[in-house]
């Protein structure tokens, strides 16, 4: 039985019912071929314009939080070591401790990864562009986990704004633990990553031959 | 003349809309990135040509009957099902 459990999942079945009915105007249209008469006219804009319309908005928001969540960004093969270790609940690396924790649930990628500013969304979504296009261009056919492609990195310098929507960097425990550490990480003089390093262990970075291409 | 370029236009427009409206609920069934980029610009295009056909279609046939109304009873012999009478 189809059950609905999100608001993604209802946009979706909008989305759906929607384009059925669409299509059977259309096929209606296309075998009965009626006369341009005013009842054709109107069932027409239903079926070319309204339900399509309506495809269109609720398709593109459904589809907008689909691209938000972790088995989207593990859906290229590249990805694969990343989501293993995300989803393995014994690992303790960076990206599994969050992605265990359920504000972050299945969205872990993204609310790590995506830009904090305004216009945030926006640029992740460009980049993630040039990721497809990236996918599509270099690592085609290149083994299961994309071994034999070119090593994955990021395109610019992981920023700790990220960490710091969670981590405040003004709490008792956290100022104790980073002495006199805080204000460079305030200031971005140091990364948190520079010492919470283990975030992605099974990455293809950090694979030997890639360390060898980086050492080059 | 012009009602029979309106019934073409109305076909192609119907024709792309469908093909539109499979590609978008594919990629909403089946989310893999690059059908979704597909479906959602593609498949988005295809169907505001569709669409913007179908309208332009309507005006036209307006304008060839004089913005005169047909009612249902008087549509065209060759679209009734019932054959002639003896």
């Amino acid at each position: 039985m189809f059950a609905i459990h999100s608001t993604e999942q209802l946009l979706k079945a909008v989305a759906l019912a929607c384009a059925a009915l669409s299509v059977g105007i259309g096929v209606w249209y296309l075998i009965r071929r009626p006369h341009l008469h005013r009842v054709t006219k109107t069932m027409l804009l239903f079926g070319l314009g309204v339900f399509p319309g309506i495809v269109s908005l609720t398709g593109n928001i459904a589809s907008f939080e689909y691209t938000l969540s972790r088995p989207f960004c593990g859906s290229c093969h590249v990805m694969g070591p990343y989501l293993r270790d995300a989803e393995d609940p014994k690992s303790n690396s960076l990206a599994a401790l969050h992605s265990r924790n359920h504000k972050f649930g299945e969205n872990s990628c993204y609310t790590c990864h995506a830009d904090y500013q305004m216009f945030g969304a926006v640029t992740t979504k460009l980049n993630g562009m040039r990721h497809l296009f990236e996918y599509v261009t270099a690592y085609a056919n290149t083994g299961p986990d994309g071994e034999g492609g070119p090593p994955i990195h990021l395109y610019k310098p992981f920023k700790s704004e990220a960490c710091m929507q969670c981590h405040s960097t003004t709490g008792r425990k956290y100022l104790e633990q980073h002495g006199d550490s805080v204000e460079q990480i305030r200031s971005g003089q140091m990364g948190c990553i520079d010492c919470h390093n283990e975030v992605h262990p099974l990455a293809l970075s950090r694979r030997p031959v890639a360390k060898k291409e980086a050492a080059r | 003349m012009k009602h029979q370029l309106a019934k073409k236009m109305v076909l192609f427009s119907v024709i792309g809309t469908i093909v539109a409206m499979i590609f978008m609920a594919s990629s909403i069934v089946f989310p893999h990135p690059l059908a979704l980029v597909f479906a959602m610009s593609v498949g988005q295009g295809i169907a505001v040509l569709a669409l913007s056909l179908y309208l332009f279609a309507v005006a036209l046939d307006l304008q060839s009957s004089g913005g005169a109304y047909i009612p249902l009873e008087e549509a065209p012999a060759e679209e009734t099902s019932e054959p002639p009478a003896a």
